[in-house]
């Protein structure tokens, strides 16, 4: 079976696209075979950062039934082993993806044979990104060492809880003829243990439940744009924190070091890792693609 | 995964259970930075009340474990709720000593060891420890006769292991009803061993038949 990265973050720029399409490559690279389904819907341009034009075959194909299985839609790129399935060419309104088409993409999604399968995410914390975020239990969230990429990243934390206990309060039967109780509950602001907290005040006997299903994720998270001037240990207490306080197993993958040739790259339409193969930016990427494989 | 509540003052502290007093003091200071209301990752995690509780918590656990007696006190807590599994070993007790106020230092210890290496090839001493050994039992008349013979004084003995006097005086008087649980006496008979140089097993064993003799319904 596939290992299935959805790869997130709660922050736009903070560079999730670029670390997908190169940690896909250096994979592909090492013999897996990879597949990068760019899920970051009516803002697709993950084929741009791999230097392709944008593939006639992808998500649209799959969705509007000219082809019959997602393994399909799936188009090679300059790299051999690495495929891409492009949202590109979806409807102009793919943002607002019907229920019925996002559950098809999941289940398909789950059933791709691949060696490892990366999902491309948007920003924000809308419910198609929780849902596809949601697909695997190894998510990768993508921050800044910035105080609002961080901030933002425990509002995702926050968030993917909240979208998780709702998919639970449908399946399991809570204490909830009032199933819209926790939504009304949910103040902005929140940290994900209070939600989790409220949930456990009305519903005790779900506690062992709840917990177990919490502690099955396992997030991981990479430190993007790091600059040698910032303190080295700012994973690592990250790490430490979210696990001391969060619900779930938290794992510090690594930091990608800022260059200013990654913009080069990206406007060059080259994979940077492919250009830049020897500085510490390729060689922190590297660290990370093995941690995964 | 322990939550924040879950974890004991060492844990808080991200320190081994044997760490020194710098170790403590350094990573006391990492801690509070950590949960500074300033801290770039913490900020935005927790309200005023949440945040206060958190530093008191790191707060409390400073102060317990740089102080030596508290954090004894402490670290027997840990082990008799069975939160930590081990009793905190020997060479931890005795690397604490060396940190006591009463300004013993290791050199001391070590002195000690010394003193009773030198006496114990006194063909008189091996002697005795020949006598007491070839029974099967070892009463704490024995123990006491060969400490003696040794020249060890029983403070010395609670400097070093921090098995307080009255226990100790309760092996060597054969009270039995006064020594602590069977897994505690263990060990302090084993620390005790140790540093007359006797074969630590060898006085578990016998010192416990000479228990289980006294109470034959008991086994």
């Amino acid at each position: 079976m596939a290992k299935i990265y959805p790869i997130g973050g709660g922050k736009g720029g903070v560079g999730k696209s670029f670390i997908t399409a190169n940690l896909g490559a250096l994979i592909a690279k090492w013999g897996k075979k990879v597949v990068i389904i760019d899920l970051d819907l009516g803002a697709s341009n993950l084929h741009t950062l791999l230097g392709m034009q944008s593939p006639s075959i992808g998500l649209n194909s799959f969705l509007n039934k000219t082809i019959h299985d997602l393994e399909s839609a799936a188009v090679s790129t300059s790299i051999p082993n690495l495929f891409l399935i492009s949202s590109f060419h979806c409807y102009m309104e793919i943002a607002n993806l019907f229920y019925a088409h996002k559950m098809k993409i999941i289940e398909a999604i789950k059933k791709l044979s691949f060696d490892y399968v990366f999902l491309d995410l948007g920003p924000g914390t809308n419910f198609n990104m929780l849902d596809f975020f949601l697909t695997s239990k190894e998510g990768i969230l993508i921050c800044t060492p910035e105080p609002t990429s961080i901030e933002n990243s425990f509002r995702f934390i926050k968030t993917i809880y909240y979208r998780k206990l709702k998919h639970m309060i449908k399946k399991h039967i809570f204490n909830s003829l009032q199933k819209n109780f926790y939504e009304d509950a949910v103040k902005p602001g929140m940290k994900p243990s209070d939600i989790i907290e409220i949930a456990l005040k009305h519903d005790p006997e779900k506690e062992p439940l709840l917990r177990s299903q919490l502690s099955k994720f396992r997030f991981k998270f990479i430190f993007n744009q790091f600059r040698n001037n910032l303190d080295a240990t700012l994973g690592n207490q990250f790490e430490t924190i979210c696990n001391r306080h969060f619900y779930s197993i938290f794992e510090f993958l690594g930091y990608v070091n800022f260059d200013e040739r990654i913009q080069d790259a990206i406007f060059s339409k080259t994979l940077y890792v492919h250009r830049y193969p020897h500085t510490q930016s390729s060689a922190d990427l590297k660290n990370i693609a093995a941690k995964i494989t | 995964m322990k939550k924040f509540d879950e974890l004991n003052y060492y844990e808080i502290l991200k320190i081994p259970m044997n760490s020194s007093y710098f170790q403590i003091k350094q990573a006391y200071k990492d801690a509070l930075s950590l949960y500074d209301q300033d801290s770039v990752l913490t900020y935005s995690l927790f309200t005023r009340e949440e945040r206060d509780e958190i530093l008191k918590k790191i707060k409390d656990a400073h102060s317990t474990l740089i102080d030596e007696n508290k954090r004894a006190a402490y670290d027997r807590m840990l082990v008799d709720s069975g939160q930590v599994k081990a009793p905190i070993s020997f060479s931890a007790n005795q690397y604490r000593s060396s940190l006591r106020s009463s300004g013993r230092t290791m050199a001391d210890d070590d002195r000690l060891h010394s003193r009773v290496k030198e006496k114990i090839s006194v063909e008189g001493i091996q002697n005795l420890s020949k006598e007491i050994f070839s029974k099967e039992l070892l009463s704490g008349n024995d123990l006491k006769k060969f400490r003696e013979a040794l020249g060890v004084e029983i403070p010395e003995i609670h400097s070093i292991t921090k098995i307080s006097i009255s226990v100790l005086n309760a092996i060597e008087e054969n009270r039995f009803d006064r020594l602590p649980p069977n897994i505690y006496l263990k060990n302090f008979l084993k620390s005790y061993a140790k540093i007359l140089q006797l074969d630590p097993q060898k006085v578990v064993d016998g010192y416990f038949k000479t228990i289980s003799l006294s109470h034959p319904a008991d086994g």
